[in-house]
């Protein structure tokens, strides 16, 4: 009884070691972006914050170095990228799941694989293409090969949300006189809705974060995307001011840690999509 | 005769079944032809040539580009370090998700908010991660030697030591996608039948004997699947390369991603880093062979 106890606080401990190591490197980071140029550098650092510092902080990051009109470019690009994958992905996906055609099984096989493709091997024709066509430096020179990125996983996600639905449903809608496009867009889209979900929040995630591919196509300050952006504090020549770094630090992830409290379900049910099947 | 009709159903003629494929699967088709498996033939094609800087053309280059390969040591040093990392960096995270994944199982309260915490790493941006760390890192004021210090450990150059440096970016790695392998185990866990592990303890098996015969075999469809899925991506690292170290000191923690992007943009030897992206592909391919196949021999597992 006593070893099943002291058993029992044992891993209450470990729980808690386990949430200070998980917390700690983001509490030393909002720390950090509280101080100043100098204050950094005391190590351990003192916890006497001074208001002003902190507004001058934040507000050089997201007003003076841009950080606001970076966070809006990745909303813009995110939202619409994602978008389109998903009306190009869904209506692919619905065909992998029910219908016969041929090369079906050839081409699920290409689509899964573009999503395991290094980007750095597309990346130079890409850039090509893009300054061929006149987007580079533009939001839909961001977008398009974005798109390009994220459809096989969306539909690879999606093939397997419709697998889940039963096939029964279809046929009835077809004996009924349905067409295909209309058992996709009556029967299916209401039922399919987690899929999409899932699906959006991934391909989110991955544009959100994509930064080889940006960072050539992309060289005005206007158009930058949050990964650009950051990536500006360190290709600079001079050497990082670590108290805008962390401030740059907190206020990217701030909006990652609010999207997080949202998804928190859609994650596991996206990563265990294709493993636990 | 009767049968073979009535399983048609109506409205269901041939005809109009190939122009609903057509419908559905092809603009996503033409699109991914375009804006991906075009790209990646165009690469194939600039692997053969070089650049010529001056005249601004390309000149063709037969294998020129893969036998320069062959022969740069760079390119040998970056091969080490992506296969180091990815393998090191694999492996931590396989025991550590696996155990995290195990303790998370005991279903303390209050778990559920901290497992929500390690989950968050994964969703950040590389480049930002390699910052922060960089932060952490640092050898005049970071709070990681500090830490060390106070304990009366040893304080090493993390990023600046050139026998360290790559286990500091694999350690980076592993803090990001550790949780990933967690994820994918622990919804496995939650997945398989209770009356398994009863049976078990009722059988008067121990609980290391529970864990090393029962649970862990169970388990290792799971476990290969996330260590398959992170390898590949492990492999073609590059933004936290970027983040935390570009690729320095030296050349030590130079990944194949880093070393091609550097030759194609930075030194502008299209040629060359088409021809190492290419190796590359052909490496991830082979990869995502292995992973199909494990995948396809499961599901004929489970049927």
């Amino acid at each position: 009884m006593i070893a099943r106890r002291l058993e029992r606080a044992l891993a209450y401990v470990t729980l808690v070691i386990i949430a200070i190591i998980g917390f700690a490197p983001f509490v030393i980071l909002l720390i950090l972006s509280f101080k100043t140029r100098l204050g950094v550098l005391e190590v351990p650092p003192t916890l006497d914050f001074d208001p002003a510092v902190i507004i001058k902080n934040y507000s050089d990051v997201i007003f003076d170095r841009g950080f606001l009109r970076y966070t809006i470019n990745s909303m813009i690009v995110t939202s619409v990228a994602v978008g389109i994958a998903i009306i190009l992905g869904t209506p692919t996906a619905y065909a992998f799941s029910r219908l016969k055609f041929r090369g079906r099984d050839r081409w699920a096989t290409t689509i899964l694989s573009l999503r395991f493709m290094p980007p750095v091997a597309v990346a130079i024709p890409i850039l090509l293409m893009m300054r061929t066509i006149g987007l580079d430096n533009t939001y839909p020179g961001l977008i398009v090969p974005y798109v390009a990125f994220t459809l096989p996983l969306t539909i690879w996600i999606l093939i397997g949300f419709f697998d889940e639905i039963p096939r029964e449903l279809d046929d009835a809608a077809l004996v009924d006189g349905c067409t295909r496009i209309g058992v996709l867009r009556r029967v299916m889209l209401p039922l399919v809705r987690p899929g999409v979900i899932v699906a959006a929040i991934f391909g989110a995630i991955f544009i959100w974060n994509e930064f080889l591919v940006g960072l050539y196509l992309i060289n005005s300050q206007t158009l930058k995307t949050i990964p650009l952006g950051a990536a500006g504090l360190i290709s600079a020549q001079r050497p990082i001011d670590w108290n805008v770094a962390a401030t740059v630090g907190i206020v990217t992830i701030i909006p990652i840690f609010l999207f997080s409290l949202f998804i928190q379900r859609y994650i596991v049910r996206g990563i265990t999509a294709g493993a636990v099947r | 005769m009767q049968t073979a009709r009535a399983e048609i159903p109506i409205g269901r003629h041939p005809l109009h079944e190939r122009r609903d494929v057509l419908l559905l699967v092809g603009p996503a088709v033409a699109y991914l032809l375009v804006f991906s498996i075009f790209p990646l033939l165009y690469s194939l094609t600039i692997s053969f040539f070089k650049w010529d800087q001056i005249r601004s053309r390309f000149e063709f280059y037969g294998l020129g580009n893969f036998t320069d390969l062959v022969a740069d040591p760079v390119f040998w040093q970056a091969t080490v370090n992506t296969a180091l990392m990815t393998g090191l960096g694999v492996t931590i995270q396989v025991i550590l998700g696996t155990a995290l994944a195990l303790f998370f199982n005991l279903h303390l309260r209050g778990s559920w908010f901290v497992r929500g915490v390690l989950v968050l790493p994964m969703l950040l941006t590389p480049i930002v991660v390699g910052l922060m760390w960089r932060a952490l890192f640092n050898p005049d004021w970071g709070m990681i030697n500090y830490i060390l210090g106070e304990l009366g450990l040893p304080e090493p150059l993390w990023l600046g030591d050139p026998s360290i440096a790559l286990w500091s970016l694999t350690l980076v790695d592993s803090w990001q996608w550790t949780p990933f392998v967690m994820v994918i185990v622990f919804a496995r866990l939650q997945a398989l039948p209770r009356d398994v592990f009863e049976a078990s303890q009722v059988d008067g098996a121990g609980r290391l004997a529970t864990l090393t015969r029962v649970t862990l075999p169970l388990l290792a469809p799971a476990i290969v699947f996330a260590a398959m899925f992170r390898a590949i991506d492990a492999f073609r690292s590059f933004d936290v390369v970027f983040g935390l170290t570009y690729g320095g000191p030296g050349r030590y923690t130079t990944t194949l991603s880093f070393y091609a992007w550097e030759n194609g943009f930075t030194f502008q030897r299209y040629g060359y880093a088409s021809a190492m992206a290419y190796v590359m592909v052909i490496v991830a391919s082979i990869g995502l062979t292995l992973l199909v196949r494990y995948a396809s021999l499961r599901r004929e597992d489970a049927t």
